[in-house]
């Protein structure tokens, strides 16, 4: 923006429509202007690591403080991964098929649950009138796998090729029992909607390591039975910056809407556009100091070269047949979930730190035998996939990989058992998820289930465990990383998170 | 809920006490400058000052009285402050009332002598004022004792530092003190002294020789933090990992004794890093730590300061320097794929930051095995990208004796399989990648 240009004088502050607009300056944006100068905050997650840079904006925005601070002592631990892709398996997938091996239950296929179980424990509404819980032995079976012998369902053969790599957690537990709380507890800390997902977090906290694409990217296969609705909001900024949301990626077509300039009007045009924009929009933000102004500048410009990065990024010409065979044949098809561990590998390449797929279609209430093979054939090569190619490229090194969903599901039968056909209540007591890559011990299990996966017996990891060690893993402490809103500090792990010692790589 | 509402006024003691302080420093400055004729008229300010010093004396004495019943203080001085602080009050409302016109003009006082009796008043308040000062502070806290003290040497080694005197000693002063010492004694007990240390407090001696687990002051800090018998109580810094290794280390190795010397008691190595870190010796830094409650192991080699200026010209350069640790100064550097630059323009700032460079990424920018040669310089490195670039089987001999080298990455290379089998099994290099290599 450096060149001069006669229409320079309409960016003056005396048009009547500016002063229309000063008029409105109201009592709050004036206190949180004045008190704070958030100016700066804005600029933080490309400033805020780069302890040594310094830049005029910066400089001008010291009063931004508090914020500052808890900025520029990040990283608090030497970090284990650089990025992380988190492979959510959307509406609880059933432990009890997948990878919680439960032998004992075959004897007992159909008698009722004992109550010293279940202990009184509150069912959801859906299984909650039912005369009888009649216990559900899987009907797939499991066979040993890897060095240490793992067990895994003959529904993941292809994950159980690479559990050597995997660190199963068989005793997550969660506070939500239905679907919107669940994925919003995961996703942001809270089972309220309105914080920050994990991804923005570690966007606000640690910035970008490719300045021309997002630092967060989404991507929601197309090929999940879409039995529960996902929103934006899971990968919303909350309250943070709004740069910091993530950034949705469609299938097929743009990937990014209206990135593409309108016909008839070129590069050059784009770019000269952009500048008188920015230089409106600070004009705007001298009089205001909206952070969400600086917000939209920066996210302007990033979609500028967005133009260029993401069309290249998700540009599959040049992957060989052998990338589509390994990822199976639905990787060919664009959207699928095997498309989208490419994508997400290539993005993980391009040293993006978080990227989120999403794989709806396993809230099997009911015909969960046949559903659940058909999620498992739709994810499990492409999952396998990922962490073989993540791993020869060597990027496992630094990358961490997460699998799994909000809750699991019940040891007894929703609805009629039969011997081919029964349904699986939510059930947020234990379940499964794993992780592999950056800074986990590879090929172990950790935590226990009882005889009927419902309760644990063995080292508990509640969600916010799980999310204070995802952060410890990417150098933060999660009760360091704060923001400031509405009168309060508010952080991932909420008040609660304990790091999960017993996963780390020594 | 009385209560409550007597030790919240009682803690407003400290802010009333300045009330009388400034209006009888006010008394006396306008009795003597109303001896100038300039002045004279400031005189009659005087009574009204007095008043006002002497009904905030009194209002100070009462909520000096309820903050002496929350206890924890010493007994002494506290009484010396009770004594001083109702006597000073006293002594200002007498000197009001030979203010009064009846009383003076029957008294006959001379100027001169009121004035020294309000110089009197002076002395006291100061005498008061520092015996409040004390309560509050500690005894050493305004002395002729500071002014005197010699600060403690650094002892210019682990081995050479004393694990009382040098590091245990300051330590519980530091995170202790402020409530376990003299004069404020919590709990009966100060951590000012190794003496103070063995006669304990309420719940006994604080320490049992050679006995970690049986001494009071080591059960204390190792509680659950939410423990109501954890200390530091009240939500103040509880120790860190190392400094209870240390405390450990002290009571049993040291017999929780003074006089002794690291390097000359039994396994010093255990607690050498710990020391290290507490003392901030010799530019190394040790297990870096936190309240989270996992300690990392960061190689002490890694210095804690690096080169600024280089960092700021490989900026410039379009490399980027991401700080993985700020204690000691880690370093994350990539070099951009295809950036066009030569190893010239760059080696010599890497260099200059070398020990700092904990990982680093220089793939696919067409380097070649000599290019690299500098790569065995940079010896605490740990992970290492140089994927995709046109190196050869000489590379093995620039990274193979890298201590610190954990993981290499050499995929899309011309390395040889046999020089990758050499470099996996005769370096201490745990993963070494090679997809698509020797091509």
């Amino acid at each position: 923006m450096g060149h001069h240009h006669h229409h320079d004088e309409i960016f003056k502050l005396h048009t009547p429509d500016f002063r229309q607009l000063n008029k409105k300056l109201d009592r709050r944006t004036f206190l949180t202007k004045t008190s704070l100068g958030l100016g700066a905050l804005a600029m933080g997650s490309l400033l805020g690591r780069d302890l040594f840079g310094s830049s005029p904006k910066a400089a001008a925005g010291a009063a931004a403080g508090a914020e500052a601070d808890i900025l520029k002592a990040l990283p608090h631990f030497a970090p284990k991964a650089k990025r992380v892709v988190y492979l959510f398996m959307s509406g609880g997938p059933s432990q009890i098929e997948t990878f919680d091996y439960k032998p004992g239950l075959a004897a007992m296929l159909g008698q009722d649950l004992p109550p010293s179980v279940r202990n009184g424990q509150r069912l959801t509404g859906m299984s909650a009138n039912q005369s009888q819980l009649p216990v559900a032995p899987s009907i797939y079976k499991f066979n040993r796998h890897g060095k240490n012998e793992t067990w895994v369902s003959e529904l993941l053969p292809h994950t159980a090729q690479v559990v050597d790599d995997l660190c199963i957690v068989k005793s997550l537990y969660s506070e939500a029992i239905n679907h919107d709380p669940a994925i919003t507890f995961f996703q942001t800390g809270n089972q309220l909607p309105g914080r920050p997902s994990i991804g923005s977090w570690i966007s606000y906290g640690l910035g970008s390591d490719n300045h021309n694409l997002p630092t967060f990217i989404v991507l929601v296969s197309r090929n999940g039975q879409k039995d529960q609705p996902l929103y934006a909001r899971l990968w919303g900024n909350g309250f943070l910056p709004s740069k910091h949301q993530g950034v949705q990626f469609r299938a097929g077509g743009d990937p990014v809407l209206f990135l593409n300039n309108p016909e008839g009007y070129d590069g050059k045009d784009r770019k000269e556009m952009l500048e008188y924009l920015t230089k409106l929009n600070q004009l705007q933000n001298s009089a205001y100091g909206d952070p969400e102004v600086d917000a939209r500048i920066a996210q302007y410009e990033m979609a500028y070269r967005m133009q260029t990065s993401v069309p290249e990024a998700m540009s599959m010409a040049d992957e060989p047949d052998e990338v589509f065979d390994l990822y199976g044949p639905d990787s060919r098809d664009p959207g699928t979930y095997a498309a989208n561990c490419i994508l997400a590998r290539k993005l993980l390449e391009k040293d993006v730190k978080f990227v989120q797929l999403y794989h709806q279609g396993w809230d099997q209430h009911g015909n969960l035998p046949q559903a659940i093979a058909q999620q498992c054939k739709a994810t499990d090569q492409a999952t396998a996939a990922l962490i073989k190619d993540l791993k020869r490229r060597g990027l496992l090194e630094d990358t961490l990989v997460i699998w799994g969903g909000e809750f699991g599901r019940t040891v007894y039968s929703q609805g009629k058992l039969t011997a081919t056909d029964y349904g699986r209540d939510h059930h947020p007591r234990c379940f499964t998820m794993w992780m592999a890559g950056a800074g986990v011990k590879a090929g172990i299990s950790y935590g226990e289930t009882d005889d009927f996966s419902y309760n644990i017996v063995k080292d508990p990891v509640h969600v916010h465990d799980f999310q204070a060690t995802l952060l410890y893993l990417m150098g933060i402490d999660h009760e360091r990383l704060t923001y400031k809103f509405q009168g309060r500090r508010f952080r991932l792990t909420d008040v609660e998170g304990k790091i999960v010692q017993g996963i780390l790589a020594s | 809920m009385l209560l409550d509402i007597f030790t919240f006024t009682g803690r407003l003691h400290p802010l009333i006490v300045h009330l009388p302080i400034g209006f009888l420093l006010l008394a006396v400055l306008f009795d003597l400058l109303a001896y100038r004729p300039r002045y004279a008229y400031l005189r009659a300010a005087v009574p009204l000052t007095l008043l006002a010093g002497f009904a905030a004396a009194a209002l100070a004495c009462g909520f000096g009285y309820l903050l002496s019943l929350s206890g924890d203080y010493d007994a002494g001085v506290l009484g010396r402050h009770k004594r001083s602080g109702i006597f000073l009050a006293i002594v200002a409302g007498v000197l009001w009332a030979l203010t009064i016109p009846r009383i003076r003009t029957r008294l006959q006082l001379p100027a001169k002598a009121f004035s020294a009796l309000l110089a009197g008043l002076l002395l006291l308040t100061g005498y008061a004022g520092h015996l409040g000062g004390s309560l509050t502070h500690g005894d050493d806290y305004l002395s002729l004792a500071v002014l005197t003290a010699q600060k403690r040497a650094l002892p210019a080694s682990v081995e050479e530092a004393f694990i009382y005197e040098d590091v245990v000693q300051p330590m519980l002063v530091k995170k202790c003190g402020q409530c376990h010492r003299p004069g404020k004694l919590k709990g009966e007990l100060s951590v000012q002294d190794l003496a103070s240390l063995l006669k304990g407090g309420k719940s006994g001696p604080a320490l049992v020789a050679g006995q970690p687990e049986q001494s009071e002051l080591y059960k204390r800090i190792t509680l659950d933090p939410d423990h109501e018998d954890f200390m530091p109580a009240e939500g103040k810094p509880p120790l860190k990992r190392s400094e209870v290794a240390i405390i450990r280390w002290w009571i049993a190795q040291a017999s929780a004794a003074g006089g002794k010397k690291i390097g000359e008691l039994k396994d010093p190595a255990a607690i050498q890093a710990q020391v290290a870190a507490f003392l901030g010796l010799g530019g190394t830094a040790a297990p870096v730590e936190t309240v989270a409650g996992v300690e990392q192991r960061i190689n002490p080699d890694i210095p804690l300061q690096a080169d600024q200026q280089a960092i700021a010209r490989l900026r410039q350069k379009g490399l980027m320097v991401r700080v993985m640790l700020h204690q000691p100064l880690m370093l994350d550097i990539t070099l951009p794929a295809g950036s066009g630059r030569s190893i010239n323009e760059i080696k010599d700032d890497l260099l200059k930051i070398g020990k700092n460079i904990i990982w680093l990424n220089l793939s696919a920018n067409g380097f070649t095995e000599k290019d690299l040669a500098f790569l065995q310089e940079l010896t605490n490195l740990e992970k290492l990208r140089l994927e995709k670039n046109p190196l050869g089987d000489g590379i093995s001999a620039h990274i193979a004796a890298l201590p610190h080298l954990e993981a290499v990455n050499l995929n899309e290379t011309r390395i040889s399989e046999a020089a990758v089998q050499q470099l996996a099994q005769h370096s201490q290099i745990r993963r070494v990648y090679s997809w698509k290599a020797g091509k």
